[in-house]
């Protein structure tokens, strides 16, 4: 949206306002200052953002979201610090926490931020009179701050690519999945490390439980629903960036930073953080704007340990769509064509090794493959598990030795392809 | 007579007084309402004269009173 001109942004509704819970409460309890006609006098010791101090203005009613907040990725950005760390040395921690204070900390948000006005980071401004919303408005709140991936993907504000079916279809606002006391951090045992961390909130399925593997009659989901993220066959195209690099200005001193470039890719990957929460073999992988001189600025070699995460990383694309390019057909994955996959190919030389996690190494063999595939025979049905590689690795009891082909699947679950009699 | 009298006005005071209002315990002081000055921090906004809504509500006010914006150009380049 258009920047506010600053008195729109300090307007109050007097008749809006006062009819609410907070128009009760007299101004100067909240934003200090001093009842003067006098402009300068009346700001002096103004708190203009009394919410950056929950615990003093905010707690005495929503004592809840107060406290849960403080564990909350939007109060600590620990998502920032649990990358930085695994790249890093802690003796290198004090420079790079001079560089996160002044280019990743401005993206701290307080209750206000969400529930009054516009971020300061994109030049805040009452939304509406200082009247208090309780679902924060979507495009001056939420996307706000993260438009340039997930705003613009869910608006369809990428050229060419439609927005995201619960936008388009269902005008769902942010919250209607992700849940006030999710973004709160209410409920949570500890601090997120990340938000890909802890159980999946939201998940797809709690709205389609029919999409849950064994739920419906979808081959798709029955043959899929366990080994790829909904995205896989969901989202389409996606933003993807390079190389952020960030500074000080030695004409302004303010902080900047230079995206080298953005683009559009839609690329399935292996899972990098594949645990039981994020079961899937393979999800959607974003390229996110690093490189190992990202803070040179800093000091020389902060990212030491760049190769501990990947730079093409788990990625939730908010671009969901029925159908997709992908979803077409099976041929689509399962042709030996590597078009929708993280081939060693895309990935630059100097950040292979830190993708190995995510490169796909071996393609998805010819569907013709899977449906010709044996069926097992009838015994097998006391070992259904993953241990088929068990016997049929090594031959063990005269079973047949696992086929060279199949040396990229050893970690599969055998029944996929080969089903047991009915 | 006189008797028959005297007899009248007992009476008399008797019926009156059951037609007064029954007496009512006086509040112990720990039940009775303390009067307590208003606090300078729950005053409504629009008690008294409030200079922050007078200037806050009126846009004209606000035009005439705010800083010139100083046009910064941010040297960032890039999506963010």
């Amino acid at each position: 949206m258009a920047p506010l001109e600053p008195w729109e942004k300090v307007l109050v509704d007097e008749e809006a306002f006062g009819a609410t819970t907070h128009g009760t409460i007299a101004c100067t309890q909240c934003h200090g200052g001093t009842q003067s006609t006098d402009k300068d006098t009346a700001h002096a010791g103004l708190i203009a953002s009394p919410s950056s101090m929950p615990d003093k203005f905010c707690a005495e009613c929503h004592a809840d979201q107060t406290t849960a907040y403080a564990g909350s990725l939007h109060a600590t950005q620990q998502g920032y610090w649990t990358a930085i760390n695994a790249r890093s040395v802690p003796e290198d921690h004090p420079a790079l926490e001079g560089m996160f204070n002044n280019h990743c900390a401005t993206c701290h948000t307080t209750c206000g931020e969400c529930h009054v006005a516009q971020p300061a980071n994109v030049g805040g401004g009452l939304f509406s009179g200082h009247v208090f919303e309780k679902t924060p408005p979507m495009t001056r709140s939420c996307t706000a701050c993260h438009g340039s991936r997930v705003g613009n993907e869910y608006l369809g504000k990428n050229e060419g690519v439609p927005g995201d079916v619960h936008f388009r279809e269902g005008r769902m606002n942010c919250v209607k999945c992700h849940e006030g006391t999710d973004l709160h951090g209410e409920g949570l045992t500890e601090p997120q490390s990340n938000r890909y961390a802890g159980a999946e909130m939201p998940k797809c399925v709690d709205c389609h439980p029919t999409a849950a593997p064994g739920g419906d009659n979808n081959p798709m989901h029955q043959a899929h629903g366990d080994t790829l993220s909904c995205q896989v066959c969901h989202s389409v195209t996606y933003t993807s960036c390079d190389s952020c690099h960030v500074a000080v200005s030695e004409k302004s001193g303010k902080p900047f930073y230079e995206t080298s470039a953005t683009y559009s890719t839609f690329l399935i990957g292996r899972n990098p953080i594949q645990n039981e929460d994020r079961p899937y073999r393979y999800v959607p992988v974003r390229h996110v704007p690093v490189d190992p001189e990202s803070y040179a600025y800093y000091g020389e070699n902060l990212l030491s340990n760049f190769n501990a995460l990947p730079t093409w990383v788990y990625s939730t694309p908010h671009n969901i769509q029925r159908n997709t390019p992908q979803n077409a057909s099976c041929d689509k994955c399962h042709s030996g064509d590597s078009a929708y996959f993280l081939t060693a190919d895309k990935v630059k030389p100097e950040e292979l090794d830190a993708n190995a996690s995510v490169i796909v190494n071996t393609l998805p063999s010819a569907v013709e493959k899977y449906f010709s595939a044996p069926t097992q025979p009838a015994d097998h049905v006391q070992h259904v598990s993953n241990s088929c590689t068990a016997c049929h690795s090594t031959g063990i009891r005269n079973a047949p030795v696992y086929p060279e082909d199949h040396g990229a699947y050893q970690d599969d679950n055998c029944i996929s392809c080969h089903k047991l009699p009915k | 007579m006189k008797s028959r009298i005297l007899s009248f006005l007992i009476i008399f005071t008797f019926v009156l007084s059951a037609c007064a209002p029954g007496s009512t315990p006086s509040p112990t002081a720990a039940e009775k309402p303390s009067e307590t000055a208003a606090s300078p921090e729950v005053q409504t906004p629009n008690a008294g004269t409030n200079e922050c809504l007078a200037c806050h509500t009126d846009k004209d006010h606000l035009i005439a009173t705010a800083k010139p914006v100083e046009a910064a150009e941010s040297e960032s380049k890039g999506v963010g």
